[in-house]
């Protein structure tokens, strides 16, 4: 019976140390880690000054004095800088008569050299990727941009590709979730995310307000990402991702028609901004923050906060105030989306974050524009190259798109870092004393004009005059 | 490919016959273990005699604890081994779109509305040539747009196409299975060439009020193939989250894709390309296996874009006047075959039968250490599959496909069929194809059906489903109105 006894022993055991070891195996090997990215720099005959930025709204004959002040009002508002950049057709005056080598070429520019350069920066080779993720919202061609890269680096054959495309700003948290799923199934996999926005083929041509801010805002650029859900590579890992919350508020029309790509009454096609943007924006941001709170919180922050709601509701209901949570108690920096200087102030307020949690966001906006989904990975660089990153802390990413969605994930910091990346030449310069737009000195007389004295043709010779910086 | 299984020995035996035999020895080889072990125990019972087997039993000294604990152990290992188990993927089931007949292009139409809209003489008659001989019908759809001269490939109408395909789709779909849209989890939608902002999943959600914490992801440039990318997505998607299921949508939006140049190569998709799209519905639930149709089993992914030929194969581009096209190069046949001896290779161990297997092996050592000059042995997919959907790209490709995999008319007769009555519907062709099969009472319970899809990139991507109940005919569907006609002879050329 001794004999028995053992056995049932051993083999009572061997299960439980399968569960075991499973379990273990589950937990390590389903975190998802960052472990390097690049940001894209475009060459610099590529760069957007001031004065380049009015001689191409000047080109358009379809702007009347109102539609010409409204441009000239955004660009001043928008809180963009000298040094942005971009697309070459648009550079060289063919805005509206793009073609599809441009649009290709303008993703070629990219995918030839931040996907080669995170390959050399991380030392992997492109045959070791499993999944390959490209998002990129307004531009699909066939074969598609994942495709484009994986003849380009010849990757292997049974490479997992994904092309995310219209899925707007946000879709780079997309691209990080559809990973992260992968990442779950335990198997040990390396996953490449290629975020960027083709500028090319969408500029908008027309008179119609609501449609031409994307014209004003959009900039170039782009960002590749390493992540892996090996623990080998823990170590070497900047990144540990916390958690990720998706909401999409689609089913509500107004927020659904908010931002729209479609023809115009002269038959151009354009993304049309719906006035009721800012009220849906603030809606799919609530919803969000329902589901992030309590998995980014301490659990003296919720209990606080229930307090406060429970007191101010039921104890003392004459107060109005609103009962404000202190984010910066489980998170120490955010990444917003540089959607504009009103955007970004917006979340701020409704966050209630102070200047020096907002100033990534705003230099990175002053320094590249709004590169559309990329511009949460130049924040975060930004941040880096301040060296104000250390290991444990909490870096928020939030991010709005089409749709809508706002999409928002936490990392943390496992080891201090110091990469200067694309701000190494000018992290020096930020912040700046003054962030005064150099554009209200330039177009300043817009405000003196009437639609008699406008004179197109006057402005236009006045223009060539002014010398360039 | 052509080639004769094994070397020739047909002078010394009846090859076809030592086949069958060895075939089923192999595959029931386990049989022809046990049963020898069965009746030698059971003889050696009768010769003890139930006295001898009694004071066997009580010699054990069995109590309680002992039996309490070894099953105990039994129950503990096997809940251990159902557990990690991957979790089953069941597709409840799918609707495609019905596309009405005011949509109809005849030959006639088609060729009319060429003649009225190119300039050049010898473009006309090379479209003319190319309906000739493409396998399609009288009753294939081309989007409204597209039956304006010249077509009208504006914004507003190309989103009145992807309304009006999916739309139908989900509603059939919903009809079909009780679906409420607050319950979907997981949705995916692919279309190749038209993606606007916001999303065509955007449109889904805002459509069908879908919840705010659903996963979406919209996939796009991905080809003919990107059916089943979405639903090798799906299925990673639903063993991460237990207790879901998963929408699919495979469609391809033809409005803004007609090509208004004179290159030869990119007029074929011109020719080609119809109006389609298919919803499938996904879980992962256990009580839905008793109402799902299918098991998803396999799904494999080949990308050949690493080399320069294949990935050139289908290109989008600008012809020399500004026209945007999709070239179709004339490798197109020779790098589908590539692309599937690839994806064959990595699902071959997966479905084939072990005396399948075996061959292949032997073949290959034989090769590599008798004698090189041995044909390789081409696996019979016949015995893994019992249906077969291969997507309607082209009579050309089905031609090849079937050569290549030694396949039947019958087997192939659903991808025919369905390129004869919705032409090349894209991604969407193979859920057309199926419900063919269906359609016509051959899907039996137990049934295994491989779906290959091939596409830009150059992609070739398989799914093998397994059919969980017979499908009785008559079956809601396209096919619902014209499957008495069908089959169709299809003549090499129709003259025009």
């Amino acid at each position: 019976m001794e004999l028995l006894a053992i056995l049932t022993t051993l083999l009572l055991l061997y299960p439980l140390y399968i569960i075991i070891y499973k379990s273990f195996k589950h937990k390590y090997s389903t975190n998802c880690y960052l472990v390097d990215y690049v940001c894209f720099k475009p060459s610099a005959d590529r760069k957007i000054t001031t004065q380049m930025a009015g001689e191409i709204m000047e080109r358009n004959e379809t702007l009347g004095l109102s539609e010409y002040k409204f441009l000239l009002k955004v660009i001043v508002s928008s809180g963009i800088g000298e040094e942005t950049y971009g697309p070459r057709n648009i550079i060289d005056g063919r805005e509206e008569s793009a073609t599809l080598n441009d649009a290709i070429g303008e993703m070629d520019e990219f995918i030839n050299t931040s996907v080669g350069e995170l390959f050399a920066k991380t030392g992997i080779s492109p045959c070791d990727v499993d999944v390959l993720v490209v998002n990129v919202s307004t531009f699909s061609p066939a074969p598609s941009i994942a495709s484009r890269i994986i003849h380009r680096y010849g990757m292997r054959d049974d490479v997992k590709s994904f092309n995310l495309s219209a899925m707007g700003c946000s879709a780079t948290l997309i691209a990080i979730d559809l990973v992260n799923n992968i990442f779950k199934l335990g198997k040990k996999t390396l996953a490449v995310v290629v975020t960027s926005e083709s500028i090319s083929p969408n500029w908008y041509s027309g008179n119609n307000k609501s449609m031409m801010l994307g014209n004003c805002l959009f900039r170039s650029g782009g960002s590749v990402m390493l992540l892996t859900n090996d623990p080998a590579m823990r170590a070497r890992a900047k990144m540990r991702l916390k958690c990720l919350i998706r909401t999409h508020i689609g089913s509500y029309d107004d927020a659904y028609n908010c931002a729209v790509q479609k023809e115009d009454d002269a038959g151009r096609v354009g993304v049309h901004l719906s006035k009721e943007l800012p009220k849906a924006v603030v809606r799919a941001f609530k919803e969000n923050l329902k589901r992030l709170a309590p998995k980014i919180l301490p659990v003296r922050e919720l209990v606080a906060y229930m307090y406060y709601t429970i007191k101010r509701k039921v104890i003392k209901p004459a107060r109005k105030a609103n009962v404000a949570i202190n984010f910066r108690s489980g998170v120490d920096h955010f990444c917003l989306h540089t959607g504009g200087t009103a955007v970004i102030d917006a979340i701020g307020t409704a966050l209630g974050l102070n200047q020096y949690d907002v100033e990534p966001a705003r230099m990175t906006l002053h320094r590249w524009g709004n590169t559309s989904a990329s511009s949460i990975w130049y924040v975060l660089a930004y941040m880096e190259a301040k060296k104000r990153l250390r290991k444990g802390d909490g870096v928020l990413m939030l991010s709005f798109g089409s749709g809508l969605k706002c999409n928002s994930c936490m990392w943390i910091v496992n080891r201090d870092l110091e990469d200067l990346d694309v701000w190494e030449d000018c992290i020096k310069h930020y912040p700046p004393q003054t962030l005064i737009n150099p554009y209200i000195k330039k177009f300043g007389w817009i405000n003196e004009n009437t639609e008699e004295t406008f004179d197109r043709e006057e402005r236009r010779k006045s223009i060539r005059k002014v010398p360039v910086n | 490919m052509p080639s004769p299984p094994l070397p020739d020995f047909s002078s010394s035996v009846k090859l076809k016959y030592v086949k069958l035999g060895f075939r089923y020895i192999v595959n029931n080889f386990l049989t022809f273990l046990f049963v020898p072990v069965i009746i030698s125990t059971i003889l050696q019972f009768l010769r003890n005699g139930p006295d001898e087997i009694l004071s066997l039993y009580n010699s054990l000294e069995l109590d309680l604890i002992h039996i309490l604990c070894s099953s105990f152990v039994l129950i503990f290992a096997m809940t251990v081994y159902f557990m990690s188990r991957p979790r089953r993927v069941y597709l409840i089931d799918y609707a495609c779109f019905k596309p009405s007949p005011a949509c109809r292009v005849p030959f006639a139409s088609f060729m009319e509305h060429t003649r009225m809209i190119c300039t050049d003489q010898k473009s006309v008659q090379f479209q003319t040539r190319i309906l000739e001989r493409s396998g399609l019908g009288e009753e294939t759809c081309l989007p409204p747009a597209n039956h304006y001269i010249p077509p009208k490939p504006t914004m507003e109408a190309s989103r009145a196409e992807a309304e009006l395909v999916i739309f139908s789709a989900i509603d059939d779909l919903v009809k079909k299975t009780g679906l409420k849209p607050k319950d979907i989890d997981i949705l995916v939608v692919n279309c190749s060439l038209f993606s606007p902002t916001p999303s065509l999943s955007a449109m889904i959600v805002n459509k069908y009020k879908l919840r705010s914490n659903l996963k979406s992801f919209n996939l796009s440039g991905m080809g003919c193939s990107a059916g089943l990318l979405s639903i090798d997505l799906a299925r990673d998607l639903l063993q991460v989250y237990p207790g879901s299921n998963a929408l699919v949508i495979s469609t391809e939006i033809i409005t803004p894709n007609f090509y208004k140049g004179n290159r030869r190569d990119m007029l074929l998709p011109n020719c080609l390309f119809r109006m389609g799209a298919a919803a499938i519905l996904l879980s992962n639930k256990r009580r839905d296996a008793s109402r799902s149709k299918y098991r998803l089993l396999h799904v494999v992914r080949t990308h050949k874009g690493a080399d320069d030929r294949a990935y050139r194969c289908v290109y989008q581009e600008e012809d020399s006047d500004g026209h945007c096209g999709i070239s179709l190069s004339k490798d197109l046949m020779a790098i589908a075959g590539d692309a599937l001896k690839s994806n064959i290779t990595t699902i071959g161990p997966l479905v084939l039968p072990m005396s399948e297997q075996l061959l292949f092996f032997f073949t290959l050592v034989g090769r590599k250490l008798i004698n090189p000059k041995w044909r390789p042995y081409i696996p019979d997919f016949k015995q893994a599959f019992e249906h077969f959907c291969i997507h309607a790209g082209g009579r050309a490709v089905i031609d090849e496909l079937q050569k290549n995999l030694q396949l039947s008319a019958e087997h192939v007769e659903a991808s025919r069929m369905t390129l004869h009555r919705f032409g090349n519907t894209s991604s969407s062709s193979l859920w057309y194809e199926l419900n063919y099969i269906e359609s016509k009472g051959r899907m039996r319970r137990g049934d295994r059906v491989w779906q290959i899809g091939f596409g830009s990139g150059f992609k070739c991507n398989s799914a093998v489903w397994k059919c969980l109940r017979t499908v009785k005919a008559p079956v809601d569907g396209p096919w619902e109105e014209c499957i008495e006609r069908y089959p169709v002879e299809i003549p090499e050329i129709v003259k025009l």
